[in-house]
């Protein structure tokens, strides 16, 4: 009885089953990685956000550029810049953290956007006042702007992480055992092909659903009064 | 560096070439669909937003592969190059939709009322009167998709599209020459990108002031 195949719509139900111990390990493994690579994102994007509105003019126009250049190249350069580059300058990481880092380059290009838009969302009489009070720039924005900027981030930084999900399907290429590479796997050991793309499907559904039912609800609830920022999709 | 810039350049060709078919048989669909949504029969309406969500909630590598996988096994043998078009028009299709869609809603109602009270049925109003409309609005957003459309085409290199990141990796796997080609390879995809957006940009600023502070 063991191996009767449970047929559903010409699908194998058991095989389906027996897999699914193994994607949501790799579901979990992708999570990990793309939230690992956000958190380290926000580390350096609020500095780096700060710095492109308050600092000085050669240091905005460079970290201007850094921007431009991580998100008008393509997601998959990243991955290969960084899997190569790395052991160039004598830094040798295993896959999952050459991925980490990646992720975490792809993440930074628009979290520096999101904080810049954030602070720059801020009355500016705030800062005014910070000053007039003798405040200087940097102390203005760590006690004045940021607190006050940082509640307008979290919608945008809700849809981050669905592009850093999205993104992390990429690191499949340098062999992360994430979801999509377990996919792979499976499929390249079994040829059931149309089961396990399902499967990995509706688990990216799953997660990606549920992030934007939250980011909506944030922008909408949270944020009624208004000032939500939003930030572009990527695939 | 000199020596591999023809080759790269080839391959950046490949690579605009698959980016503006898909935008072209992107956008017929992207039109028919888009239409289908606002003024179609309501039974398509959660059809279409189910593909939108499908398309929107998956990595587009994962898009690629299922192309990969499924479309030999049913039975359907196309190059690798077709392949990956059709990776891409899938995916651009449901993002395409939700370009097509706002800028039919922006058209000012009165004119679908006007056209009805001179006695068009739906269809032909949208044909006459929104949709001439409502084109120019898509302009700089479609203009934006094909900037996307160039770097989701480089996911293409995991099933063997000969494109610009794909002949990058090859040079790389021969050569050693990594630095030399990532730069290259970069700089072409940023010049790409960069003319493309500000394109765009350029567009919307026209239209903008064509329509002489009418928001769009």
């Amino acid at each position: 009885m063991e191996d009767t195949p449970l047929l559903f719509a010409g699908l194998d139900v058991r095989f389906m089953v027996e897999i699914f111990p193994r994607m949501v390990q790799a579901l979990l493994v992708t999570v990990q990685i793309s939230a690992l690579a956000l958190l380290l994102g926000i580390v350096l994007g609020i500095p780096l956000g700060g710095l492109r509105v308050i600092g000085p003019r050669p240091l905005q126009l460079l970290i201007q550029g850094l921007v431009s250049y991580i998100r008008g190249t393509p997601q998959i350069l990243h991955f290969l810049v960084v899997y190569f580059a790395l052991p160039g300058v004598g830094i040798l990481l295993d896959e999952y953290w050459t991925g980490v880092v990646a992720l975490t380059v792809i993440a930074v290009g628009y979290e520096v956007e999101i904080v810049r838009a954030a602070i720059e969302s801020v009355h500016k009489g705030q800062r005014e006042a910070a000053l007039a009070q003798g405040m200087t720039e940097p102390m203005a924005f760590w006690l004045i702007l940021l607190p006050q900027a940082t509640r307008r981030m979290l919608p945008a930084l809700t849809n981050e992480l669905i592009n850093v999900i999205k993104a992390s399907a990429l690191l499949s290429v340098i062999a992360v055992n994430e979801l999509t590479k377990v996919g792979n796997a499976i499929i390249y050991n079994t040829f059931y092909f149309v089961e396990v793309l399902l499967e990995v499907a509706v688990l990216y559904m799953l997660v990606i659903g549920a992030l934007s039912w939250l980011s909506n609800y944030l922008e909408n609830k949270v944020f009624s009064f208004g000032t939500a920022l939003s930030t572009p999709e990527t695939r | 560096m000199g020596e591999i810039l023809p080759r790269l350049l080839r391959a950046l060709a490949t690579t605009i070439q698959i980016s503006v078919l898909a935008l072209l048989l992107g956008t017929v669909f992207g039109l028919l669909l888009g239409i289908a949504r606002v003024i179609g029969p309501r039974l398509f309406y959660p059809v279409i937003d189910g593909y939108i969500f499908v398309v929107r909630s998956t990595p587009f590598a994962l898009q690629v592969y299922a192309a990969f996988f499924l479309l030999p096994r049913a039975g359907i043998d196309l190059p690798l190059f077709v392949v990956g078009v059709l990776a891409l028009l899938f995916n651009s299709v449901g993002y395409q939709i939700e370009i097509v869609r706002p800028a039919l809603e922006s058209v000012d109602k009165e004119q679908r009322e006007a056209a009805d009270s001179l006695g068009m049925t739906r269809w032909l109003a949208m044909w006459l009167v929104i949709l001439p409309q409502a084109a120019r609005r898509m302009v700089p957003p479609l203009t934006n998709e094909l900037a996307n459309l160039v770097k989701a085409s480089s996911v293409l290199s995991v099933i063997a599209v000969y494109e610009l990141t794909r002949a990058g990796h090859a040079i790389i796997a021969s050569s050693y020459k990594f630095a030399e080609v990532l730069i290259l390879v970069a700089a072409l995809y940023f010049v790409t990108i960069q003319l493309l957006s500000w394109g765009a940009a350029y567009l919307e600023r026209r239209i903008f002031t064509y329509r002489s502070g009418q928001p769009i």
